[in-house]
């Protein structure tokens, strides 16, 4: 394998995913704060509030994962690898 | 790791069987069995509801057919009560005007024995002064 | 395909992209995945026939485990796609469901790793990009097929709906649904899988258990997650995305 080509895609990987982190990372503080302060107001929804953060929290999760796919994809099954 | 193949249509063909045998096997008797459950506690629930109006409804009449009797218990004992008052009171008085009336009778007897008895005193005074004379005086003063 | 580079990595011991190849006709077909996807599918009938066995108005045992797992679907169905339509969708969700729980679950807690097999390894199913988009791909077909049942051609106004120039976008959506389906389950269980194995390549006792837990925690959200949206989808597709639902 070209030493470019491997060197780009391990760099391209680590950037994958890291990249991937930053949006969902904000997100997901924004949804979990937003969720406390509800909690906070109304205690007695705390149930309802959780299980709908924990939904939206994998969604955005989701969102790295798709970085970590790439990453992934990059690493062991690298088209450019030929 | 992207290797698509014959895995896939195996994969989606088997997941649709499995989605068929729990069809038959877990989602048909079990909702069966919730459902039934949900019929027997509501027709229960009904059922309960409706006797404990019935029971309800009995206790009530019940405790107004108590207060009923106890009003009408009460009401005898106070007849009860004044007759018996009244016939004491009767009996009373006529127990009295007896007494009254056989003491009146006895202190008459009484009067009138009293007055025979001093009339026939009065009676014996003549000949019982003549007697005490002529014992005293003698028979010859005294014819 | 790059098995030199990958031997300069440690991850290269992990054996990510190695089946187990079964000939079938002239087809391949991955032998571990099915392997475990049986186990999992032998669970699940088990547990379901143990439960149905003989069936009591008062539930004990593996029936009242059972009969919760059902509210639990039951309940997910009917919130997303509503009181009226939700009954005939129970199986296909609740399945959806249960498989991918079981299957999760089963790569994180049972040591597949201590049984050899000639090739590649042991794991969960959902670990296998087959498997993942066979699954999409069947909830594409059943939202698709919900809408047509219940909205006949009507159900193509939804592409044109509120404009024709969302036209491709609406297009496109019916691409990324199972793709980011798929996409999301598969790289949960296989981040989970890859995390935990790093963890035990370096230090083999007790450090990667915290990691372990919230891989079980993932794997039981992205079950959730992938049954609630194809719910959703479903549900979606019959309402419409016009008409009196608009303001959704």
């Amino acid at each position: 394998m070209n030493p470019i080509v491997a060197s780009a895609s391990v760099i391209a990987a680590a950037l994958a995913i890291g990249l991937a982190a930053i949006g969902p990372g904000i997100g997901q503080g924004n949804a979990s704060g937003e969720a406390v302060a509800g909690i906070a107001r109304q205690p007695e929804a705390e149930g309802k509030i959780r299980g709908t953060l924990l939904l939206t929290l994998a969604f955005m999760e989701s969102l790295t994962i798709y970085g970590l796919v790439i990453a992934l994809v990059l690493l062991f099954a690298n088209p450019f690898a030929g | 790791m992207f290797d698509f193949d014959a895995t896939l249509p195996l994969m989606a063909a088997q997941f649709l069987l499995l989605v068929a045998i729990l069809n038959q096997v877990f989602y048909k008797p079990l909702t069966k069995s919730l459902d039934d459950r949900d019929n027997y506690i509501r027709t229960n629930n009904t059922e309960a509801q409706e006797r404990l109006a019935k029971a309800q409804r009995l206790a009530q009449q019940y405790e107004q057919e108590l207060a009923n009797t106890r009003r009408q218990a009460q009401s005898v004992i106070a007849t009860a009560q004044a007759e018996a008052q009244k016939t004491a009171a009767q009996e009373l008085a006529e127990v009295q005007r007896e007494v009254q009336a056989q003491f009146q009778q006895v202190q008459q007897e009484l009067d009138q024995q009293k007055q025979v008895a001093l009339q026939a005193l009065e009676s014996q005074v003549g000949t019982l002064s003549r007697q005490i004379l002529t014992k005293l005086l003698g028979t010859e003063l005294a014819s | 395909m790059m098995h030199q580079s990958l031997n300069l990595l440690p991850l290269a011991k992990l054996e990510v992209g190695h089946h187990l190849y079964w000939q079938l006709g002239n087809l391949k077909i991955h032998g571990q995945v099915f392997i475990t996807t049986w186990i999992v599918m032998g669970l699940l009938l088990i547990a379901a026939i143990a439960a149905t066995r003989n069936i009591e108005r008062i539930p004990k045992g593996i029936q009242n485990l059972m009969e919760y797992a059902l509210e639990y679907v039951r309940d997910l169905a009917k919130n997303q796609i509503g009181e009226k339509e939700y009954r005939p969708w129970v199986p296909f969700v609740g399945t959806l469901f249960l498989f991918i729980f079981v299957a999760n679950w089963s790569g994180a807690l049972v040591p597949w790793k201590l049984i050899h097999l000639p090739e590649g390894e042991l794991a969960a199913p959902t670990n296998d990009i087959n498997t993942t988009v066979a699954l999409a791909l069947l909830v594409s077909l059943a939202y698709f097929y919900a809408g047509f049942r219940k909205r006949g051609l009507g159900y193509f106004a939804k592409y044109i709906e509120p404009t024709p120039i969302l036209l491709p976008i609406a297009i496109l959506e019916d691409f990324t649904k199972p793709l980011s389906l798929s996409f999301r389950l598969f790289g949960n269980i296989l981040a989970d899988e890859l995390v935990v194995g790093v963890l035990v390549l370096l230090v083999p006792l007790f450090v990667p258990l915290p990691v372990m837990m919230l891989g079980l925690f993932t794997s039981a959200i992205q079950a959730l997650v992938f049954a609630t949206l194809a719910a959703a989808y479903i549900g979606e597709a019959m309402e419409g995305h016009g008409g009196e639902h608009e303001a959704h």
